[in-house]
């Protein structure tokens, strides 16, 4: 039974309510004035060209990228490992996995930070790429572990036994037949994780400092300190950058679903 | 060959040992951090949660953060069900057209939103200029750093958990159903009410749970449009370790928090399975 024509209209209503924040943004990235308004006052790329035009930005911007991909790296390694783990050990073990994976997703974002803080800054991991992307990686970890965990469920066993049968050790199966088996959603759980890093604000004004920042936590002091067009500008290029990870994310999964189709036909 | 191949080729011993790879990477990033948060905020015995529990402003952040989680959560159920009614029970455009805003939506950085609403909700802002303009109001009414502008950035931030857990749910329901109601002569309204709407509740209770959750850990949004008069435990705990550099106190904080978040999950997964819960918390990042 479809929906009434009074449900259909209180849904479109949402709608437009849900986009008119990510809209004003952009829209007031291009104003030609020197204050954040809706409507924007004239029309200009000034603001956006400030951006790019000032090392500060950039590179923030080169930081919030370098602490991404290495974070998606460690996500994808370990959330492939233990969703692995997860699915063929057996008993309590595979629990403890499953446990584990999805830990970093029931820690509030404040208490995770201060324990990153604690722990990594007697470590020399402050205010640098590899500790944040430490932190982002375990976050960001179940996006991956869940997106491998279907895809597993839908493989053939036969084709990793037929490896083994003809020869091949442990390593090599898992490296030559299993892992590509598993790229799609691996992928996909990367990007995943690369968003979340990518626009992560609490844990990275803990684990940044006055040479060190990132987009977020650049834009966040940004904002705090007083509004203006920069913000907006700085606001449309993540925005755009997100969207067109989305995007390949979209693109990805339905050749995720061909393949395990296909891996379940034979 | 004298061995016998087991599990996918592998043997279980062997997909242990890769499991325990990933093990090992959370226990050190991640297990060994919070262990020091709960071994700090033990530090002096009792006395930092002694202290923490003591102080005024911590029970008065409770208090906020116990409001804003209840109503975000009542907003999002609100507004979230006949969004994902209208999303299941639509054709083909419609639903499209949903998705499409909901996603846009859902994509846009967390902080980027917040400070939307920040300019949204200004005295300068969109809101007020309309407001000022159709002359319901002479002076600009005071929208940000209030308990309802937090709300409004909350809900807008966490309402596409609400959707996507009802939307699932409905999917699940065949239209059949009500349309075997209406045949019997009930109407519209309580084909909905008797047939579709109990049969959705599972995917009602998992994603107003999430919203529940995940609200109790936010810092950033109340920050920017609460304001610090209202402070959320978040708010408490950063100001603790990072303004009052009592990291003691605001450990023992953060563990009461983890606390109570556990123990809320702890006792959904009774009822409702932790697994549909959590499975739509990865539809999409976070918090």
């Amino acid at each position: 039974m479809n929906a009434g024509v009074s449900v259909r209209i209180v849904g479109v209503l949402i709608a437009v309510v849900l986009v008119v924040p990510t809209i004003v943004i952009c829209a007031t990235a291009f104003t030609g004035g020197s204050a954040v308004t809706f409507p924007p006052q004239g029309f200009s790329f000034r603001w956006i060209e400030d951006v790019l035009g000032d090392r500060r930005w950039m590179r923030a911007f080169g930081n919030s990228f370098a602490v991404g991909a290495l974070a998606a790296v460690f996500s994808m390694v370990a959330g492939a490992a233990l969703a692995l783990g997860a699915a063929r050990a057996r008993g309590a073990i595979a629990s403890v996995f499953t446990a584990v994976s999805v830990l970093p997703m029931i820690v509030p974002l404040v208490v995770g930070a201060i324990g990153f803080y604690l722990v990594y800054a007697r470590l020399g991991l402050t205010g640098n790429v590899v500790g944040l992307a430490l932190a982002h990686g375990v976050l960001g970890l179940p996006y991956v572990f869940v997106n491998v965990l279907a895809l597993l469920r839908t493989l053939d066993p036969r084709i990793e036994e037929a490896a083994r049968i003809h020869g091949a050790s442990q390593l090599r199966t898992l490296a030559t037949v299993t892992l590509p088996l598993l790229a799609p959603a691996t992928v996909i759980g990367g990007l995943l994780a690369f968003i979340s890093s990518w626009d992560e604000v609490v844990v990275a004004t803990f684990l940044s400092d006055a040479r060190f920042q990132t987009l977020p936590v650049l834009m966040y002091g940004q904002i705090r300190s007083g509004v203006e067009p920069s913000v907006s500008a700085v606001s449309l290029i993540v925005t755009v950058v997100t969207f067109g990870v989305a995007l390949i994310v979209f693109a990805v999964g339905p050749i995720r679903a061909r393949l395990a189709r296909r891996s379940s036909r034979s | 060959m004298g061995r016998v191949l087991t599990i996918e080729g592998g043997g279980r011993r062997w997909w242990v040992s890769v499991g325990l790879l990933g093990l090992l990477f959370v226990l050190l990033a991640l297990v060994v951090p919070l262990a020091i948060v709960v071994q700090r905020s033990l530090d002096a015995g009792f006395e930092n949660f002694a202290d923490a529990l003591g102080s005024a402003s911590f029970i008065r952040s409770l208090g906020n953060t116990a409001q804003l989680a209840i109503s975000t959560t009542i907003c999002s159920a609100v507004i979230g069900y006949p969004y994902a009614y209208a999303m299941a029970r639509s054709g083909r455009t419609m639903s499209r057209i949903l998705m499409t805003a909901l996603m846009l939506s859902f994509w846009t950085s967390l902080l980027v939103r917040s400070y939307a609403w920040q300019v949204i909700l200004n005295d300068t802002g969109l809101v007020n200029e309309l407001l000022q303009a159709i002359g319901v109001i002479e002076e600009p009414l005071q929208l940000i750093r209030t308990p309802a502008a937090t709300l409004i950035g909350m809900t807008h931030i966490l309402v596409p958990f609400t959707i996507l857990a009802i939307y699932a749910q409905l999917r699940g329901i065949s239209p059949d159903l009500a349309m075997a109601a209406r045949g019997l002569g009930a109407t519209r309204t309580r084909a909905f009410w008797s047939v579709t709407f109990p049969l959705s509740m599972p995917g009602l209770a998992a994603g107003s749970l999430l919203v529940f959750v995940l609200t109790l850990g936010y810092y950033v949004t109340p920050q920017l449009l609460g304001g610090a008069g209202n402070p959320v435990i978040g708010q408490s705990i950063v100001e603790q370790t990072n303004t009052l550099l009592n990291t003691g106190v605001g450990s023992a904080m953060a563990v009461l928090l983890l606390v109570i978040v556990i123990v809320i999950l702890g006792v959904a997964a009774r009822f409702l399975g932790l697994g549909r819960v959590l499975g739509i918390a990865t539809e999409r990042s976070t918090r």
